[in-house]
């Protein structure tokens, strides 16, 4: 299939404009130019727990992982050992908004990589004895256990993780009914039970080509990479549905902010304080959450670290940082801490106090946090995974590449009274969710 | 990269031409043994709480405001000062840096010293963290290389300001080379100059290194070391031998048997026979980490607990299949072919070359040593992986396992 259309768009730091090219089909292809020994090859997908319920929760992570397990051409196993025999990195990632599948290969292997890249993408056939038997996870374990179980231990994973139940908890809890209050990887039980028909449909509905984005970076001739994309992409017609999904609330302010304290065998507490914004297609809010991230708690002359650790008489906190995560259907603005147990209640009331205190921002605050988000799409323009993984967060999230390069030119727009609106807007104390997981030990401390 | 030698100071650069950012460091070899353990992660933290002229927050203020990014880390077998800055900001950078090198009080004590043991006894929360702690521990005894957090919680009430001013006299008296990528275009002979003129401090001594080597294992039997911890979701296994790190000829071989065993990716045999074949785990893997005076192989994953003896079964077969039958020559291929492509794949930016190249050179191995490298590579054959292999089934192994305790009385 030939493209209809061709766009060149500028992005900052690289040495040509991007090649954008859309086929009849709604499949496009970004291309961006770095001299590198190594080409990045990847697809992004539109979609991620966003797109699931409360009985399919985890699907698309576990497509993801199923992507692997073979097609029409090729058995479970070949892509990877053969991208892996030729000096190839390969992986994949989930994530709220989106699903990836990326190659990192030396530039003279492009053709084979483009070649089983397009065929996992176009013709997984989800083999049953590849994703394994259903069966209860409360009961005995299977006999067999094939990659079904091998997301449950991936599952079980992230329960060892102290930041990662913390911020389950947060999550849940800042939301009333979008799909992003689900954990993008799912349960155990609804892994453990999903069926081979629920994840072809899932498949068949969602990768489907209006909703990819195939990113080459990388030291390459255009013509013949649009060539082969052209002969490779083979979408079957089974999968040209129409993509559809749950109808979606909008969420962007937490309406009842809650409190949840967890508890774990540990010595230190963790705590995370969360906001809901506007959508990261709302280019010039997104870069004032940026930037306020950086004043608030990025890096030692940041406020909560220079307030709260640098210079306090009394220190309690061990690690304190503010960070801001990019949604389609809106953003989150968090603060996390690791503290002194013991301190909790004064940890809650200092956080709350530096939101409040985001009324006032000064001039140097603002020209220190502009040049940081400078150098950051500097640094993003670095090695062609870096610059691929840009261009696929802003062809999937924000569905519009140009914002890239309008990036540098909002930035230079803002200013103080704008960073101190959005912070009234969106991080007033009465409008975050808290989430605390504390030491056992603790329990009896605070029944 | 190009080494030269100005007044006894070692100066590499290497041009990266139209890169917006440099990335430099300043390296000093560990040819001391610690007098306690974690006096030199002491002395990286304490660079950045203070000078004679600014306090902790000025300087933070100060490098941050013009983005230049500064770490501090004390390694095994070296201390680096890692920058990375936008081209325009290298004088204010080197002027600030040279401002911590010669200028730093270290009298910030007890805050730093209050955020490090809460840092480690967060970090011991993680199970993995803290299996891995035990092992590095109980592997490398009381060499210095067993520097953990749990025995530097046991030591840092015990550091005294001398103990660090004594730390930092010694990496200054040691070898040193500043590093440098980036776009200098034409500018080389002049940065010689700055830095002959300006970083004196940075000259080199030839000094005695007093950290013995240690390959072999000095276990006699076979070990395991079981962990209790109840409320974990799943079992975490190590297992692992001291072996010949990167100056032997074997250091190729354990890397080919490294990358089919268990690092190529996902399709190594641990990760495929354990993990697709089996579904034991999400993460399985095995890993040869090579230093100055040793190097360990290892095995790791992460299971159901009821999985333990199974898993261990697993890391044992597949090190037996290859013992006694070498890998064809396809898969000999790929292994190298896949190292290849590591190399190239962590060595793209200005600040990869510049950790790699000056690691290479500071602990002797030469400005050719990646190019070297992979030539050792093309000449392992089949029977060297087998070889390796049953090194490493001949040696006894130290096993670490942490799970709840009802799953570890058996084991």
């Amino acid at each position: 299939m030939s493209y209809i259309k061709k766009e060149k768009i500028e992005y900052p730091y690289l040495e040509k404009p991007l090649s954008v090219y859309t086929f009849e089909n709604g499949h496009k292809a970004v291309f961006a130019y770095k001299k590198s020994p190594m080409i990045n090859i990847s697809s992004w997908v539109k979609t991620g727990s966003i797109n699931e319920n409360k009985d399919n929760n985890g699907v698309s992570h576990f497509v993801e992982h199923l992507l692997f397990k073979g097609t029409t051409k090729y058995p479970a196993g070949a892509f990877d050992r053969a991208m892996e025999e030729k000096g190839g990195i390969i992986n994949a990632a989930t994530w709220k908004d989106y699903t990836f599948f990326y190659i990192n290969i030396p530039k003279e292997h492009y053709e084979l990589a483009l070649n089983m890249h397009a065929d996992m993408m176009v013709d997984a056939l989800f083999p049953i004895e590849e994703i394994g038997p259903e069966f209860d996870p409360e009961g005995k374990p299977p006999e067999v256990k094939r990659e079904r179980y091998v997301v449950i231990e991936e599952i079980r994973m992230g329960e060892d993780n102290n930041w990662r139940k913390v911020y389950k908890n947060l999550n849940s809890a800042m939301y009333e009914n979008h799909p992003y209050k689900r954990e993008v990887i799912g349960t155990k039980k609804i892994i453990a039970n999903i069926t081979q028909e629920e994840i072809t449909r899932y498949y068949k509905t969602f990768y489907i080509p209006k909703n990819i984005t195939t990113i080459v970076a990388g030291d390459f001739d255009e013509e013949k990479m649009i060539e082969l994309i052209e002969q490779n992409f083979k979408f079957k017609p089974s999968n040209l549905e129409k993509a559809k999904s749950d109808p979606q609330i909008k969420e962007i302010k937490i309406k009842n902010p809650k409190t949840v304290t967890d508890y774990s065998e540990i010595n230190t507490a963790y705590i995370m304080l969360g906001a809901l914004c506007d959508s990261a297609k709302n280019l010039k809010e997104t870069i004032a959450l940026d930037l306020i991230s950086t004043i608030l708690g990025d890096g030692k002359s940041s406020r909560l670290y220079s307030d709260l650790i640098e210079n306090t008489k009394n220190p309690h906190y061990y690690q304190l940082e503010s960070c801001h995560y990019q949604f389609k259907d809106g953003d989150n603005f968090m603060i996390e801490a690791n503290f002194d147990a013991q301190k909790k209640d004064v940890v809650i009331k200092e956080l709350k106090e530096h939101l409040l205190n985001l009324n006032k921002i000064t001039e140097a605050e603002l020209k220190k946090a502009k040049k940081r988000a400078k150098v950051t799409f500097a640094q993003d323009s670095e090695m062609v995974s870096d610059i691929a993984d840009t261009i696929g967060y802003y062809a999937t999230v924000c569905e519009d590449l140009s914002l890239a390069d309008k990036y540098l030119k909002v930035l230079d727009e803002i200013d103080c009274r704008y960073l101190e609106e959005i912070a009234k807007k969106y991080l007033h104390p009465d409008f975050v969710s808290t989430s605390i997981l504390l030491p056992e030990g603790e329990k009896n401390e605070t029944v | 990269m190009k080494l030269y030698n100005r007044k006894g100071i070692n100066i590499l650069l290497e041009k990266a031409p139209k890169t917006p950012r440099i990335s430099m460091s300043f390296f000093f070899k560990t040819s001391k043994k610690e007098k306690y353990y974690g006096i030199n992660s002491l002395l990286a933290r304490l660079f950045l709480q203070g000078t004679k002229n600014y306090n902790a927050s000025e300087l933070a203020l100060m490098f941050e405001n013009e983005c230049i990014d500064i770490t501090f880390k004390a390694k095994q077998d070296y201390f680096k000062i890692s920058l990375i800055f936008l081209n325009e900001d290298f004088k204010r950078a080197m002027e600030l840096t040279k401002e911590l090198i010669l200028n730093s009080t270290f009298d910030d004590f007890e805050k730093e010293i209050f955020k490090m043991k809460g840092e480690i006894t967060a970090d011991l929360d993680n199970p993995r963290f803290k299996l891995s702690d035990s092992f590095v521990k109980n592997i490398f005894k009381d060499h210095p290389y067993s520097s953990t957090h749990t025995k530097i919680l046991e030591d840092l009430d015990k550091i005294t300001k001398e103990d660090i001013l004594k730390a930092k006299d010694d990496f200054f008296k040691a070898e040193k080379a500043i590093v440098l990528t980036g776009d200098f275009e034409d500018e080389e002979e002049k940065l010689l100059q700055y830095f002959e003129d300006n970083f004196d401090f940075m000259r080199s001594y030839d000094t005695f290194d007093e950290i013995e080597d240690i390959f072999k294992n000095e276990i006699e039997k076979d070990k395991i070391i079981k962990i209790v911890k109840n409320d974990v979701a799943q079992a975490q296994i190590i297992q692992g031998w001291l072996v010949d790190s990167f100056k032997s000829e074997n250091s190729a071989k354990y890397s080919i048997l490294n990358n089919i065993l268990g690092s190529s990716g996902l399709s190594s045999r641990l990760f495929v026979n354990l993990r697709d074949k089996q579904g034991l785990a999400y993460t399985v893997r095995s890993q040869y980490e090579t230093l100055l005076h040793s190097a360990i192989f290892n095995m790791y994953i992460g299971t159901a607990a009821k999985n333990i003896q199974k898993s261990l079964d697993g890391f044992k077969n597949e090190l037996q299949k290859l013992a006694d039958t070498p890998p064809d020559e396809k898969e000999l291929k790929g292994a190298k072919e896949n190292i290849s492509g590591r190399l190239k794949y962590f060595t793209q930016n200005n600040a990869q070359i510049t950790a790699t190249e000056g690691y290479n050179f500071m602990m002797g191995l030469g400005l050719d040593y990646n190019e070297r490298f992979i030539k050792e590579i093309n000449a392992v054959d089949k029977k060297d992986v087998s070889e390796m292999a049953k090194n490493l089934l001949s040696m006894p192994k130290l096993v670490v396992i942490l799970a709840p305790e009802e799953y570890l009385k058996n084991i």
